[in-house]
């Protein structure tokens, strides 16, 4: 048991790589930041393209679906780790494209942050159509009867009532999208867990790891009480009967 | 409505069950192997030897699960023939090797491991059976000439191994990239987006033979030996290993073994190389 105990809690290895571990932690939150951003703006894209109308967009749709269902499917991990050993081979695309260095940060952070987008776009885009299917298709029609078109419509009446039913749902997803930023270690990005590996292999001590966990908690637990205020507050505006607001 | 969420119900309740299936026979066909291994080896007749290895790691330790093969595979066979035992192999990390071993979850590990005073706190080492040196590995026609070179440029090594030590040892103002696996510092190098990897002589060897438009430009000698090691205090199965390890270099199985991985004849100063567990 005190095995255990020196293997994963030893305090003393803890407190020796403190910073270099929550200076790599910082680095998953750096991605997070950039990979979250994008997946929300390519997710909201990729919902909107979804719900087009009429026949001849079509194709449209059919592509948006096919890269939602492709994506959800594929493991994250082989994403990264197609897109960090296979894009740099792209030799028609210019190099500063293939190995990026963009804003001072590596390539295997791009890479990662390419993955995560791609992957959390598929995602994100699915809790969107939740929102957007969720309002009522008499606003659609009313708005279309004002004389807004189908994209004014979408613009000024669905997203913004839509948007006010997915905040729990979304921030699950980015809950989720912040632990997968440790996914990026196996391209050799030094953030968190990596550096939790080298320490072990260092001092063959899992402290570190402990470690890292904790700071992801002590980020992601406030988060999951948000989700459940959310939520709470959701039913009860449905409880009252003001299920529609617009905003 | 009704019917068709009872239908998904169902088809979720039957993908859980066949994969619950799937590994329970995963996990009945491992035993009957064990088993197998264990009594109907006529030859090697002995107890098993469960060795840990970081799989792959070419050509040390390479091929799939049950079929592996290198260098310290077939070694460790040629040893556990003289001691009595039938060496299993399992694919682990290496990071976590000697924890393991120390542990007891393997008898023995053998994975290109240099025997270093840091390890030596978790386990045992036994003679070393293997003199290595670091390799500098650039793309051909590359500038970089020498470990020297590398300074300030992207340099990739594995995670967990004295190349990466080398590595921040040496070149402080680089930026120094820990892949979990070899193979993956060696692809990189290919993708142009590191310049230079650092990893044992062999493996880099066997990566310029395997092509891919990439060559060796400098060795560096790192007084490494590599060691088998096993838990702290298991001296009996040190000693074996060790009357083993003897045997196959004075019959000559050694020399065949190291020129068939590494097309060359093994240095002398390995035959009589020896190190006391400390």
């Amino acid at each position: 048991m005190s095995e255990f105990f020196n293997q994963y809690f030893d305090f003393h290895v803890m407190g020796e790589h403190f910073w270099e571990v929550l200076e790599a932690f910082l680095q998953n939150l750096v991605i997070f930041a950039v990979a979250a951003a994008l997946a929300l703006i390519w997710g909201l894209a990729l919902a909107l393209l979804r719900q087009l109308p009429g026949k001849k967009l079509l194709p449209i749709r059919f592509i948006t679906v096919a890269y939602i269902d492709l994506f959800r499917a594929i493991p994250i991990l082989i994403i990264i780790l197609l897109i960090s050993g296979g894009v740099p081979f792209l030799s028609f695309i210019p190099q500063s494209i293939r190995i990026p260095h963009w804003f001072g940060k590596p390539d295997p952070f791009w890479y990662g942050v390419a993955a995560l987008v791609i992957v959390y776009g598929a995602f994100t885009a699915e809790v969107y159509r939740a929102g957007i299917e969720a309002v009522p298709g008499g606003q659609m029609e009313a708005a279309r009867s004002l004389g807004m078109n189908h994209w004014q419509a979408m613009r000024h009446v669905i997203v913004p009532q839509a948007l006010t039913l997915i905040p729990a749902p979304m921030l699950n997803e980015m809950i989720s999208l912040l632990k997968d930023t440790t996914l990026i270690s196996v391209i050799a990005f030094s953030e968190a867990v990596l550096v939790s590996r080298e320490v072990l292999s260092e001092r063959l001590n899992s402290s570190a790891m402990i470690l890292t966990a904790f700071f992801f908690v002590i980020i992601i637990l406030p988060l999951a009480r948000v989700v459940d205020r959310l939520i709470a507050r959701n039913q009860g505006k449905i409880a009252r009967g003001s299920h529609i607001e617009v905003a | 409505m009704r019917q068709t969420r009872l239908t998904a119900l169902l088809a979720v309740l039957l993908l859980a069950l066949a994969s619950v299936a799937a590994v329970g026979c995963g996990g009945g066909s491992d035993t009957s192997g064990t088993s197998g291994a264990g009594g109907g080896e006529g030859g090697g007749g002995g107890e098993p030897l469960t060795v840990g290895s970081d799989i792959p790691y070419p050509p040390f330790e390479q091929g799939k699960p049950g079929e592996y093969t290198g260098f310290d595979v077939e070694l460790m066979e040629a040893i556990g023939e003289k001691i009595g035992r039938t060496p299993e192999f399992q694919d682990t990390s290496f990071e976590t090797i000697f924890r393991d071993v120390g542990q007891g979850k393997f008898d023995a590990a053998m994975s290109a491991a240099t025997i270093t005073e840091e390890r030596e706190k978790a386990v045992d080492f036994s003679n070393p059976y293997y003199l290595s040196e670091q390799a500098v590995l650039v793309k051909e026609g590359s500038p970089i000439k020498s470990l020297k070179d590398l300074e300030g440029k992207t340099v990739a090594a594995q995670q967990g191994t004295t190349g990466l030590e080398l590595a921040k040892e040496e070149l402080g103002g680089s930026e120094i990239r820990p892949y979990p696996e070899g193979p993956d510092a060696i692809n990189a190098l290919k993708a142009g987006t590191v310049e230079g990897v650092i990893i044992d002589a062999p493996v880099a060897q066997h990566a310029v033979e395997e092509g891919g438009g990439i060559e060796i430009v400098e060795k560096v000698a790192t007084e490494e030996d590599y060691g088998i090691a096993v838990a702290q205090g298991e001296t009996e199965l040190l000693e074996e290993i060790n009357k083993g390890l003897e045997e196959v270099e004075q019959d000559g199985t050694y020399t065949k073994i190291f020129e068939k991985w590494f097309h060359a004849p093994p240095p002398k100063a390995v035959f009589s190389a020896t190190h006391e567990a400390e």
